[in-house]
C-alpha cells in the first residue's frame, strides 16, 4: 500500500515548508517515505511541486504512478500541468479550498503560514495518521494547526482515504546533501571551502553550521579557484579538507585538480550534478559530469571517482573517500546530483559511524616528500611538527620537492604518481549486485539511480521478467573483477545523461559492451514506473 | 639543505630577487619564533621560485595562487607563520581576485610582491604594474593600459599594514621585511625590482634617482592611498600605514584535534537536520 502527494504551486507560496513539515511528522511517526522536489531557479513565481511517498514498505525513488493527492498552492498551473496524471478516485484540493484553509491560518492563528502545518495535517488525517500520535509528535502551536488540518480532512470526507501503516520504526531521515556531509565528517574532514553553487550548496549550510561547534572550519571562497587551492593549502597543512561544487564551478577548479595530481596533496571534492553546459537547468538534475571529472585537470595522474547511490551508500562513500585520499594521495571525486542531493529519504541500512583520522608521523630532518616508493606512496608529513621540511612543488620535482628538469628522473616521477592506480584497482569498492542473478539481461546503473532500478527490478520480477541489476558506486577506476561474468549478458545501461558516458567507460576501461541504453536528459529523474516500461520495451 | 651560493638558481645575474632573497633569509632567521613554523607559498614567475631558495616549509602552487594556499594554511594551521611571495604578474594579474579577498579575510598573513613591473619568465610582456606607453613583445604600440596601484587597491579594501621598499636599498627591505612579518594581520608589500632583462626602463638607476623614504606611517589612510599613488620624478618607499587598531581574525585550533566520536554520532542521531 502506497499513498503519493504531489503539491504545487509558485515558488514563495509555501510547498517546500509542507514538504519539511510533513517529512519531518512521517519520520518521527515511523513512517517510510520518500520525498523529492521538482523547483525554478527563482526565489518567487514560476512553478514549482514536490512529491512525496509514503509507505508500508522501505520506497526510496518516485513510483511514476498517478498521484493520490494533489495540493495546488496556485490558481491555476499545478491544476493544468498535474491534473491530468490525478489516479482515479484521487483528490485534488484546489485554490478554494487552499484559500479556506488560508483563511483559517489567519483567524485562528493569526499568521498564514500555519497554511502549511494546516495542510500537514490534512495529509495525515488522509492516510489514517493516529491523531495521539500526530499529537505528541508535534508541539503547540504546530499541534493545533495539525488538529485543524484533521478537521479539514473530515469535514471534506478526506480522513482516511488511504491508510499507511508507520512500519518504519525508529530511523533517520536524511537528504543526499546531508548524508555526504555527515560521511564527510566521519572521514575525518575538518576544513571546507566553497564557493555556493546548486545543487551542491547545503553541503557548504551544513558545514558552516555543524562548525560553531565542533573543531571544524568552512571558509567561503571568493571563487572556486580559491576555494580548491584553500581547501588544498589546509590538507597540506595538515587537515582532511574538501570541496563541494557544481559543474561549473567545478570547471573552474581543474587547474587546482591538476596541482593536486601534481603535488599529491589528499583532497575530496565533491560534484553535484545538474544540466549543463554552462548555466543549463540549475536547479535539475543530470549525471552528464563523469567525462569531465574522470579527464579534469591537465596531465596524467591518479585518481578515484564515486558516485553513491543511496543516503548509506553516500556517508559511507563520503567517509572512506577521505581514507583514500590520504592513503594514496590523489583527488578523490564524489559525483551526485540534484535528484540525490534534495531525496529526502528514511535511512534503513547500517552505515560505518567510526570516526576515521589522519595520521602525523615526524620525521626527521632531510624528508623527502616526494621519495619514490614501490607503491607509488611518499611518506605523507605536515609542517611544524620537526625540523623535516614539508617542500611541495607543482613544477615538475626532486624527491625533496625542488623543481627539476632532470628529465629521466621525470619519468620517474610520472610513473611513481601512476602507479598508485594499481593499488587503488586493488582495493576498489565493489558494485552492488541484486535482482535475479542467472537472468540474461543485467541493468547497470551508477549514481543516484541505484534504488530506482532495484525498485523497478522487484517491480519486473513480479510480472515475471527476470532481470539482475549491478550498481556501480565507484565508478573509477574500473577492474576487472567488478564487472565478472558480464561480458556474456545482455546489458542494459541507465543513465541520466544523453550519450551513455558509463557505457563508454565499460567499454574503455574493461572491454565490456552495452547492448542497450536507457538515457533520460530532460533534467528530471527516472521514476519506477517509467524504468519498468522501457525495461519492458527491451526485454519483454 | 644545499647551501644557496651552491645551488642551482634559476634568476639572470643581476636580478633584484637575489638581494630580496638574502634579506629574507636575513630577517626570517632573525625572527622570534622557530624556523619549522614557517611557511612560505608562491605562484609561478621567476620571483616565485624564492621558496626553493631558503630553507623553510614550503607550497610553491599554481600561477596567481599563492594567496588562497596561505588563506588555507593560515586558517588550518594558525600557529604557523605564513608568508606568500611571488611577483607582480602572479599577485596582482592572474591573482588579482584573490588579492583583494585574501586582504579582507582578516587574516595574520604576508603578503610580498616582488613587483618588476613586467612578466620576466614569459619574456618581457606587460603585467599589470607595467608603465604606460612601455612598448614590449605584444604591446609594440606601447602598454595601453593604466597601470594598477597595488597599494592604494590594499589601502582600498582594507589593509591594515602597506608598505613599499626597494630591491636596492636592502637595509630598508629589512626593516620593512621584519614588521610586515611580525604585525598581526595582513600586510602588503610592495617590492620594487628591477628586471635586468626585460625592463630597460624601471633600473637600478631609474628608481636610485627617485626613490625617498618616508619614515613613519602616515597618521589617515587617505594620506597612505596618496602616498602610495605617487610615482614618476619622486617615489615614496617606506611603511604607508600600520593600523595598530586593527582586530586580526581569530584561528581556530583544529589541527591534531579530531571531532569528538559522540559529536558526530550525536549530529547523525538528529531525526531532522534543518537545513534551507
Amino acid at each position: 500500500m502506497e499513498f503519493n502527494v504531489l503539491i504545487g504551486g509558485e515558488a514563495g507560496q509555501g510547498m517546500f515548508s509542507v514538504e519539511m513539515e510533513l517529512s519531518e511528522l512521517l519520520s518521527e511517526m515511523g513512517y517510510h517515505f520518500f520525498a523529492t522536489k521538482n523547483y525554478m531557479s527563482r526565489i518567487r513565481g514560476g512553478h514549482n511541486f514536490h512529491m512525496i511517498r509514503v509507505a508500508d514498505k522501505p520506497v526510496h525513488a518516485l513510483s511514476g504512478r498517478p498521484w493520490d493527492l494533489i495540493v495546488a498552492m496556485d490558481d491555476g498551473e499545478t491544476e493544468r500541468r498535474h491534473r491530468p496524471s490525478l489516479g482515479t478516485g484521487g483528490v485534488f484540493i484546489g485554490a478554494d479550498r487552499v484559500g479556506q484553509i488560508e483563511a483559517e491560518a489567519k483567524g485562528s492563528f493569526q499568521d498564514v503560514s500555519a497554511t502549511s502545518t494546516i495542510l500537514v495535517g490534512l495529509i495525515l488525517a488522509f492516510i489514517g495518521a493516529d491523531p495521539a500520535e500526530t499529537k505528541s509528535a508535534a508541539d503547540e502551536p504546530a499541534r493545533s494547526a495539525l488538529a485543524k488540518g484533521r478537521d479539514f480532512a473530515a469535514r471534506w470526507e478526506l480522513a482516511g482515504r488511504m491508510v499507511i501503516a508507520p512500519k518504519a520504526g525508529d530511523h533517520c531521515k536524511l537528504d543526499g546533501n546531508q548524508a555526504l556531509a555527515l560521511g564527510a565528517l566521519l572521514g575525518g574532514c575538518q576544513f571546507m571551502a566553497g564557493y555556493p553553487m546548486t545543487p551542491a550548496t547545503s553541503i557548504l549550510h551544513y558545514f558552516a553550521t555543524v562548525a560553531a561547534e565542533i573543531p571544524v572550519h568552512f571558509e567561503q571562497a571568493e571563487d572556486e579557484i580559491a576555494a580548491l587551492n584553500m581547501a588544498l593549502g589546509a590538507s597540506y597543512a595538515g587537515l582532511r579538507s574538501m570541496v563541494a561544487t557544481s559543474g561549473g564551478g567545478f570547471a573552474l577548479m581543474t587547474e587546482a585538480v591538476s596541482l593536486a595530481g601534481m603535488t599529491e596533496t589528499p583532497i575530496v571534492i565533491i560534484d553535484a550534478q545538474r544540466p549543463g553546459p554552462a548555466t543549463g537547468l540549475p536547479t535539475r538534475t543530470e549525471q552528464a559530469d563523469l567525462n569531465f571529472v574522470l579527464h579534469a585537470g591537465h596531465g596524467e595522474f591518479s585518481r578515484v571517482i564515486f558516485a553513491p547511490g543511496s543516503i548509506e551508500g553516500a556517508i559511507a562513500l563520503a567517509r572512506k573517500g577521505f581514507d583514500l585520499a590520504d592513503r594514496w594521495q590523489v583527488p578523490v571525486f564524489i559525483l551526485t546530483d540534484q535528484y540525490l542531493a534534495d531525496s529526502v529519504q528514511v535511512m534503513d541500512g547500517r552505515v560505518p559511524t567510526k570516526m576515521l583520522r589522519r595520521e602525523y608521523p615526524v620525521f626527521e630532518a632531510g624528508y623527502k616528500r616526494y621519495a619514490i616508493t614501490a607503491d607509488g606512496v611518499s611518506p605523507l608529513t605536515y609542517p611544524g611538527l620537526s625540523e623535516a621540511r614539508v617542500e611541495v612543488d607543482s613544477d615538475e620535482h626532486t624527491e625533496d620537492g625542488k623543481i627539476t628538469e632532470d628529465l629521466d628522473l621525470r619519468v620517474r616521477m610520472v610513473e611513481k604518481r601512476l602507479r598508485k592506480m594499481e593499488g587503488i584497482k586493488q582495493e576498489a569498492v565493489m558494485p552492488s549486485r541484486f535482482g535475479d542473478r542467472k537472468a540474461a539481461t543485467v541493468l547497470i546503473s551508477w549514481g543516484s539511480n541505484h534504488l530506482i532500478v532495484q525498485e523497478a527490478v522487484e517491480a519486473l520480477q513480479a510480472e515475471r521478467i527476470a532481470v539482475a541489476a549491478l550498481h556501480f558506486g565507484q565508478v573509477y577506476p574500473l577492474a576487472p573483477k567488478m564487472a565478472r561474468g558480464l561480458s556474456r549478458k545482455r546489458l542494459i545501461c541507465i543513465e541520466n545523461n544523453a550519450t551513455g558516458q558509463f557505457a563508454q567507460l565499460l567499454r574503455r576501461e574493461l572491454g565490456l559492451k552495452v547492448n542497450h541504453r536507457i538515457l533520460k536528459y530532460n533534467g528530471e529523474c527516472f521514476t519506477v514506473a517509467e524504468l519498468v516500461e522501457k525495461v519492458r520495451k527491451i526485454v519483454g | 639543505m644545499v647551501p644557496v651560493s651552491r645551488q642551482d638558481i634559476a634568476w639572470c645575474p643581476g636580478c633584484g630577487d637575489f638581494p630580496i632573497r638574502a634579506t629574507l633569509e636575513k630577517v626570517l632567521k632573525e625572527l622570534p619564533l622557530p624556523g619549522k613554523d614557517i611557511v612560505l607559498t608562491s605562484g609561478i614567475g621567476q620571483a616565485a621560485k624564492m621558496p626553493h631558495y631558503l630553507p623553510y616549509s614550503y607550497f610553491n602552487g599554481l600561477h596567481g595562487r599563492s594567496l588562497p594556499l596561505a588563506v588555507g594554511i593560515k586558517l588550518a594551521r594558525p600557529e604557523l607563520t605564513v608568508i606568500a611571495v611571488s611577483g607582480d604578474g602572479c599577485q596582482y594579474g592572474e591573482g588579482g581576485n584573490h588579492f583583494i579577498h585574501t586582504i579582507r579575510r582578516r587574516l595574520d598573513i604576508t603578503i610580498l610582491a616582488c613587483d618588476n613591473k613586467v612578466y620576466g619568465l614569459t619574456k618581457g610582456q606587460s603585467s599589470p604594474t607595467t608603465d604606460a606607453g612601455m612598448k614590449n613583445a605584444l604591446d609594440p604600440q606601447g602598454n595601453l593600459n593604466t597601470p594598477l596601484d597595488p597599494l592604494a587597491v590594499a589601502l582600498i579594501v582594507g589593509a591594515p599594514f602597506v608598505a613599499r621598499t626597494f630591491a636596492g636599498d636592502p637595509q630598508h627591505m629589512e626593516k620593512v621585511f621584519r614588521e610586515a612579518i611580525l604585525f598581526k594581520g595582513t600586510s602588503v608589500v610592495d617590492i620594487l625590482q628591477p628586471c635586468v632583462s626585460f625592463n630597460k626602463v624601471n633600473t637600478y638607476p631609474w628608481y636610485r634617482e627617485r626613490v625617498y623614504r618616508v619614515e613613519e606611517p602616515l597618521r589617515e589612510r587617505s594620506e597612505a592611498i596618496r602616498t602610495a599613488q605617487t610615482w614618476g620624478e619622486r617615489i615614496p618607499i617606506g611603511i604607508f600605514w600600520r593600523d595598530e587598531q586593527f582586530v586580526c581574525r581569530e584561528g581556530k585550533e583544529m589541527f591534531r584535534k579530531p571531532v569528538a566520536e559522540d559529536a558526530v554520532a550525536r549530529l547523525l542521531n538528529t531525526k531532522c537536520i534543518m537545513m534551507r
